[in-house]
């Protein structure tokens, strides 16, 4: 390959990063702008509204207060004053009665939160109402109060997340005898066009200047710096943006490629690449779907772990949900909810699970591979059974048979004679309950790797031992574990890692009962998530502590395994 | 192991404890397959697993109730989860052939690496990437569509096929493999023609794994379909059985139906699952 043809080639590379970055930057900073042109619209549009003045071109609303369904109560009926009457406000009545009826609601949410916080303003807010706008609007007839006063809160405005460039905003009517808000929903606006002609004269530009360092001085200084200037040209659209991240990292990627390309690091990746595309081309589509659907989920979970998520609202906390977590919230230890005690259950569950899991398994494969065995076909295909049954159908089905004086199994323990058990009302039964359940579940697996292992074993070995007069419990020690261990090692770590991680189980069996106390970190971590206001940061937090403490586990659990191998 | 045979009372133990606990293993299998045939809601009132009186009421049911817009429940739902498992069987397999196919027989720096990271990304509590797993769909536009949560179970599923194709692989005399590349045949070529039709036991138990992986999820499967019309059979069966109305009969007809096709594709499939799961393990 020709110097200037090499050039190039970084060059490419470089530029394909630089148009990445000034593209972002550029799809911020318009947005940014968006944004704020749209937001300022409607809230202009909904104050004017509000004082009696509509803007042209914008679709501006007065809405009344919300009433209980009556048939419904957790509904809220509407109504909206278009023209001079009122109607209902209801999805499909009019244009943007969704988007209306949703905003509305949202600031009925920031007012009952408001209240709490705010006493003072809502005194102000009262204060400050004006008599002379009560005749502008026809009064909504037969309005019912909410329990909260009206125009406590600020009122809000913001871009609509759907792409439509449109922004709605919402002010209270302080002036109004009762409880009325302006919305205003702006027309859709297109964000300023891509400067594409701009984008491929610089990529251009960037090209002849490279090209020309090469030229002059094929291996010297002087190529390097008209590389890196080539790259650095791109930065040029993001200064005029005034994105000045965007700018710096342009130009850190032209530094760093430049320095790359002097230290001869681009020619050899290159040829690594080179050299090695068969192997890469075929790992290539499993490891980009890997990367778009695994690792990226993975790295925004991580980020979200920083961040507090609070009805609706996401805020940077840094290392206080982590904080919140590893002090235990400020709970006892004995608190189902406090992370120690999940902990705790969580490694007894998964220690309890993978023993019965091994022990079970094993000694069921040592016994099947018995050749003198009956009907071992047989035995094999009825105890392979639990793992072909959908796994949340067991969960489910073992939940029935616990569930209740009169279940399966309390039906057992009276025919034989016992006292029934109220399963799910104490902590160790109920964790006795999971535990069954997933033992169930899981044996046949550690079953069939024990006897892959087993049947792997030269039977040579054997008879060779019993000829030098090895005793049954000789062999199993010196023949059967030793062939046994690599098979059961990778097989243990994983299955910790699955029991570590099972979900459905506890979930779906004793569902955390008595209070919690049965939750696992996986299931906590999902509540967080879902059942407890939606807390994503504490949800994420979760995850990535399960995540650390499974990656130390592989990594210390597996150090043990080779050290035991070794002699 | 051993070919000696024991003595007799110690054989005819074994066989009466195997026989118990295979009865035990069975019992809640046979349990739900009394509820489905007995009339009535309730789970069971009691511990027998022959059913006192024989109807099929159950599953005329589940094949005849409708859902909100008419369609048939059970028939529709089932439709949407064989669709999804199917598509991701032939989507998990094949990237992770031609994946575990490159980290058995290519040497290429950061292969060790790779390796790794199919067996961390295993510690992922799924909880953790739910959340920006809907994200990321929603931006896509794949969320309450059936691509999404097909490529959502095939990247779940990619990482144990791998581990064990790459398995399997290994233990693959490279011979053959060596003649054919000498006689000029491409990579792609030896890859088709030599080593898939070689691998089939392997395949054969990836794909069952991908397959079940898709067929038994309900978690991800009840976030990302928020239409119920999109909902797959989990979700459908679990709601038969909620806190506040517990329907036994319905859902054990449903556990029943959903359970058969996948039995039947482990029975076929479980002479290769010793050799399949445990050839990566036992070579190290």
């Amino acid at each position: 390959m020709t110097t200037v043809g090499r050039q190039l080639r970084d060059f490419a590379v470089g530029a394909v990063l630089a148009v990445l970055i000034a593209t972002i930057a550029f799809v911020a900073v318009r947005n940014q702008e968006l944004a704020a042109r749209q937001t300022e619209l409607a809230t202009r549009a909904a104050t004017g509204i509000a004082e009696g003045r509509p803007l042209p071109d914008v679709h501006a609303v007065l809405v009344g207060a919300p009433k209980p369904s009556p048939t419904r109560p957790y509904l809220r009926q509407r109504r909206v004053l278009e023209g001079d009457a009122w109607r209902p406000l209801v999805a499909g009545g009019g244009p943007d009665d969704k988007l209306i009826y949703d905003a509305a609601n949202r600031y009925d949410q920031l007012a009952a939160r408001g209240e709490r916080r705010a006493t003072s303003r809502v005194v102000s807010a009262s204060a400050a109402r004006d008599p002379r706008r009560a005749q502008a609007a026809p009064p909504e007839p037969d309005a019912w109060s909410p329990p909260w006063p009206a125009a406590i809160a600020p009122g809000f405005a913001e871009l609509l997340p759907d792409g439509s460039g449109r922004a709605v905003a919402v002010a209270p009517v302080t002036s109004a005898p009762t409880y009325q808000l302006a919305i205003a929903v702006t027309p859709p606006a297109r964000p300023a066009p891509y400067p594409l002609l701009v984008m491929i004269g610089l990529l251009g530009l960037g090209a002849a200047l490279a090209a020309a360092g090469a030229l002059i001085a094929p291996r010297g200084l002087a190529a390097r710096a008209a590389f890196a200037l080539g790259i650095a040209v791109l930065a040029i659209p993001c200064v005029l943006w005034q994105a000045w991240t965007g700018a710096t990292a342009i130009l850190v990627v032209a530094a760093g490629l430049a320095l790359a390309q002097h230290a001869r690091l681009t020619d050899r990746i290159t040829a690594g690449l080179r050299r090695h595309r068969t192997a890469l081309g075929f790992l290539a589509p499993a490891a980009v779907s890997m990367l778009v659907l695994v690792a990226a989920p993975f790295l925004i979970g991580l980020v979200i772990g920083f961040y507090d998520h609070h009805h609706g609202q996401w805020s940077f906390v840094g290392l206080s949900n982590f904080g919140e977590i590893l002090s235990g919230g400020g709970r006892a230890l004995d608190d189902p909810l406090n992370f120690w005690f999940i902990l705790g259950v969580t490694v007894l569950w998964t220690a309890a699970n993978v023993f019965f899991h091994v022990a079970i398994g094993v000694a069921l494969a040592l016994v099947l591979s018995q050749s003198w065995l009956r009907g071992r076909g047989v035995f094999r295909m009825l105890l392979i059974v639990p793992w072909a049954v959908p796994n949340y159908i067991t969960a489910l089905i073992w939940k029935g048979m616990f569930t209740g004086e009169y279940g399966a199994i309390n039906s057992l323990l009276h025919a034989a004679g016992l006292d029934g058990v109220s399963w799910f009302s104490s902590w160790a039964t109920a964790f006795a309950a999971n535990v069954a359940t997933n033992t169930w579940l899981g044996f046949p697996f550690m079953m069939v790797v024990a006897l892959g292992a087993l049947e792997s074993i030269p039977k040579e070995l054997y008879e060779a031992a019993s000829v030098d007069g090895a005793s049954a419990w000789q062999r199993f020690r010196h023949i059967t574990l030793p062939h046994l261990r690599p098979a059961l090692g990778p097989a243990i770590a994983l299955g910790s890692i699955w029991t570590f991680n099972m979900f459905n189980v506890i979930f779906l069996v004793s569902g955390g009962k008595p209070g919690g106390a049965t939750n696992t970190l996986v299931v906590d971590a999902y509540r967080w998530a879902f059942e407890r206001g939606e807390r994503y940061g504490m949800a994420a937090a979760y995850g990535t502590i399960i995540f650390l403490i499974l990656l130390l586990w592989t990594v210390f659990g597996t150090r043990i395994v080779r050290r035991k191998e070794a002699p | 192991m051993t070919a000696r045979r024991p003595r007799l009372v110690w054989s005819i133990l074994v066989h009466v404890g195997l026989v118990v606990l295979a009865a035990a293993v069975l019992y809640p299998v046979m349990l739900v397959c009394k509820k489905a045939l007995e009339p009535g809601r309730q789970f069971a009132l009691s511990a027998s697993p022959i059913p006192s009186d024989v109807t099929a009421e159950h599953f005329v049911e589940l094949f005849t109730s409708r859902g909100a817009s008419g369609e048939l429940l059970f028939l529709h739902h089932a439709l949407n989860s064989v669709l999804v498992s199917l598509l991701t069987t032939v989507v998990g397999v094949a990237l992770s052939c031609t994946a575990a196919y490159a980290l058995s027989r290519f040497r290429f720096p950061g292969r060790q690496t790779g390796l790794g990271m199919f067996m961390v990304v295993q510690m992922f509590p799924a909880t953790l990437l739910l959340l920006p797993l809907y994200v990321i769909l929603d931006r896509l536009g794949l969320l309450n569509s059936i691509a999404g949560l097909v490529l959502v179970y095939s990247t779940t599923a990619i990482p144990f096929c791998v581990w064990t194709l790459k398995g399997y692989f290994d233990s693959l005399p490279r011979e053959l493999e060596e003649a054919a590349r000498i006689d000029g045949a491409s990579p792609w070529m030896i890859f088709r023609k030599i080593i898939l039709p070689l691998a089939r036991p392997g395949i054969a138990v990836t794909a069952l794994f991908s397959f079940m992986t898709a067929w038994n999820e309900f978690i991800m499967a009840s976030t990302f379909m928020t239409d119920q019309t999109k909902y797959t059979l989990p979700v459908l069966i679990q709601s038969t059985v909620t806190e506040f109305s517990a329907d036994w009969g319905l859902f054990a007809a449903g556990a029943v139906v959903t359970s058969v096709p996948v039995m039947i594709a482990f029975y076929v499939l479980q002479r290769y699952l010793v050799g399949g799961l445990t050839a990566g393990a036992v070579k190290g």
